[in-house]
């Protein structure tokens, strides 16, 4: 018997009798739609997470920072010296790059230095990187652009940094709306004098005009730096050194800037999946790495529990449904057990009837799942509906996989339900079946 | 006629009912040959039946063997039984046994559908047979828009459809009427010498036995007489030729 042959019989055993199909098919709908429904509410939950920590900077990147501190150590219960790994160095920088999933890795270093446009000035916590990686570190840049491979004397600012008149009084400072300096495309003062703009400044001293390429968005991580290409920053740090050497004599105050190790180094993967993978292998070389996925893995890790009494909520209806069609192909064998005999001696195989039952239940399932991923994208717009009424992150979401799996799932527990009444109608002796009146 | 196309040695099917054996078939011994119509007659409980149904591969024998071409069907597990049935033997029931959802036409292709024959070749051949029972008006309709003839007709199409080598006939004339019952024996009979197939035919009225060419007597499982009909009909022709002749010599003689 041929698959067309096959499945047009099974769909006309289906449509004789419609209503008890129609009735199990409605079960297999619940079954689907709640499982996706439940599924979709954990999603659109983590999707929420997801969102919410976007704010604050990508989750695509990991922060790396090297290693040798104090860490606790879970095993024993107490701090331990970790053991000092190969420098967060260029070369480091060029191994992560290597790693699989990395698209981009920057070196990052980071200093303080005084910015001045105009009257006003801002203390700014200033990051060195790769700019050619800044794009793809994914920095929000609000207006203007992110650094780019070919920019030297150029910064880009954070939303949230803010300037002052330094000739104001501390009370008058904090007392007065902070002013609004347009930056943005101008040419600012960088300066690594403390005192800059007051009186007190080091009048020989010469600032190093900068660009303002870019501002970055006021919220998230980074809204409190100003970005600058890393190269000048050690430049600058390098002339602060010297600087300080030659007012202060002896010993320069940052030692460390002087070394080739890096304060952190930022790297970016393709995928958010794929960051604790890269994140543990860089984790396995000896170094510190954290990202924003770790807050996200631990929110999920709070809500697991709920979405799992959701998932089991929608799998319990998809068990009942399955014993709904089990229920109803074994009354399909009671009554066609004539037929089935009829069709035994006539010449179909035993495969035939065993999968023209397998057929009709599969087509139930599929039936049923076809309209349970209708009815769940409708439960799933009300649901969003409500939440966004009530300001609740309970939302949910179905992504196309959840809409094939659930189809592929239903019409997989048609075929599990199907399986033993289609065993038992093969079994049928064709004698008995016939005489059966 | 031909070689013989199924062997049957000393078959034996035993019911178990509590501590009772009831022996349906005791010890049956027979040989059908190729191309012949051979009646299994009895009475109710003789066994004829059950043989049939041994015969067809639907039960097994609880003894002996039974042939078909070099086959042991008594051997043959539920796949190969499907199997033989499909290719080599087709089925005429008492009760029609049509599927009630299916029309005339569906009906008789469904053999055929089993055995994977492309749409338009099964519609043909289906719609052929149909009209050899002359029913080719009747092919979209329902078994319950039938008479009873006209429904055994569909089932005999459905039987012989499928060009098998053996056709077994269960009581095939029970539900029709005397009229309806020789039109019913001369289209099958009809149809099954055409090809030059075998047909095996139950029945319990006599009369039936006019289109065997062997009438094979069963009394409680056991083979009581097999009648040659063939031989016996030319034997009795020649004999009524030569005593027709013989008479009317005797009679000319006679009145002279």
């Amino acid at each position: 018997m041929n698959t067309k042959d096959l499945i047009s019989m099974a769909v006309r055993n289906l449509l004789k009798r419609k209503l008890r199909t129609v009735l199990t098919v409605l079960g297999v709908v619940i079954g689907t739609a709640s499982i996706v429904v439940m599924i979709s509410i954990g999603i659109g939950m983590n999707e929420s997470f997801a969102k919410q920590l976007e704010g604050w900077g990508s989750l695509q990147v990991i922060d790396v920072s090297p290693s040798g501190g104090m860490s606790y150590d879970e095993e024993s219960g107490r701090m331990k010296q970790e053991k000092k790994q190969d420098p967060l160095d260029a070369k480091a920088v060029e191994t992560f790059k290597q790693i699989e999933h990395v698209e981009a890795a920057s070196p990052v270093k980071t200093s303080y230095f005084m910015i001045g446009a105009g009257k006003y000035v801002a203390d700014a916590n200033i990051m060195g990187i790769d700019p050619a990686a800044m794009e793809a570190l994914g920095y929000k840049v609000e207006e203007g652009r992110a650094l780019t491979a070919e920019d030297s004397k150029a910064i880009v600012v954070g939303g949230g940094v803010e300037f002052y008149d330094p000739k104001l009084s501390w009370e008058m400072r904090y007392s007065s709306e902070p002013p609004q300096v347009e930056i943005l495309d101008k040419k600012v003062d960088v300066s690594y004098d403390w005192s800059y703009g007051t009186r007190y400044a080091d009048k020989k001293l010469k600032t190093t005009k900068m660009e303002v390429v870019g501002t970055l968005s006021a919220e998230g991580n980074d809204s409190y730096w100003v970005i600058m290409p890393i190269k000048e920053l050690e430049k600058l740090q390098k002339a602060r050194d010297d600087w300080e050497k030659s007012k202060y004599g002896g010993n320069s105050s940052s030692n460390r800037n002087q070394t080739k190790e890096f304060d952190e180094v930022r790297v970016k993967v393709d995928k958010m999946d794929n960051v604790q993978a890269v994140q543990q292998q860089i984790k396995d070389m000896g170094f510190r790495a954290s990202s924003l996925t770790d807050q996200l893995e631990a929110m999920k890790e709070t809500t697991k529990m709920l979405r799992i009494v959701l998932g089991a909520i929608g799998a319990i209806s998809m068990v009942v449904a399955a014993i709904s069609i089990t229920n109803t192909m074994v009354m399909a064998i009671y009554e066609r057990t004539r037929e089935i005999g009829i069709m035994k001696v006539i010449g179909a195989s035993l495969r035939d009837i065993k999968l023209l039952f397998l057929t009709e239940a599969a087509f139930i399932g599929l039936a049923g799942g076809l309209a349970g991923i209708v009815v769940s994208f409708g439960v799933s717009q009300i649901v969003n509906l409500v939440a966004m009424q009530q300001g609740s992150n309970m939302t949910s979401s179905i992504p196309v996989w959840l809409y094939a799996g659930a189809v592929a799932f239903a019409t997989g527990i048609g075929i599990l339900s199907g399986y033993l009444p289609a065993q038992r109608a093969m079994r049928l002796s064709a004698l008995t079946a016939i005489k059966t009146e | 006629m031909g070689e013989n196309i199924i062997r049957i040695r000393n078959v034996k099917k035993i019911y178990q009912m509590g501590s009772e054996s009831i022996p349906a078939v005791n010890g049956i011994s027979l040989n059908i040959r190729q191309g012949e119509v051979c009646c299994l007659f009895g009475k109710s409980g003789s066994g004829k039946s059950t043989l049939l149904n041994l015969v067809a591969g639907l039960e097994k024998p609880t003894e002996g063997q039974i042939i078909f071409h070099k086959k042991h069907i008594e051997r043959m597990n539920e796949d190969q039984l499907a199997d033989f049935r499909q290719k080599y033997v087709g089925f005429v029931f008492q009760s029609y046994n049509l599927l009630p959802t299916l029309t005339a036409l569906e009906n008789v292709t469904l053999p055929l559908i089993f055995k994977s024959v492309p749409v338009k070749e099964r519609n043909e051949r289906a719609m052929e047979m149909l009209k050899a029972v002359g029913l080719e008006e009747r092919a979209t309709h329902k078994p319950q828009e039938m008479s009873g003839g006209q429904q055994q007709r569909v089932s005999i199409a459905r039987a012989f459809v499928n060009r098998p080598p053996v056709v077994f006939a269960d009581e095939p004339t029970g539900n029709l009427d005397t009229r309806t019952t020789y039109e019913m024996m001369d289209l099958i009979t009809g149809l099954a010498k055409q090809n030059n197939q075998t047909l095996v035919i139950v029945t319990h009225d006599l009369e039936l036995s006019e289109y065997a060419d062997r009438i094979v007597m069963l009394q409680d499982g056991r083979i009581e007489k097999i009648e040659d009909r063939r031989k016996g009909k030319e034997e009795t022709e020649t004999a009524a030729r030569e005593k027709g002749t013989a008479g009317k010599a005797e009679g000319e003689d006679g009145h002279d």
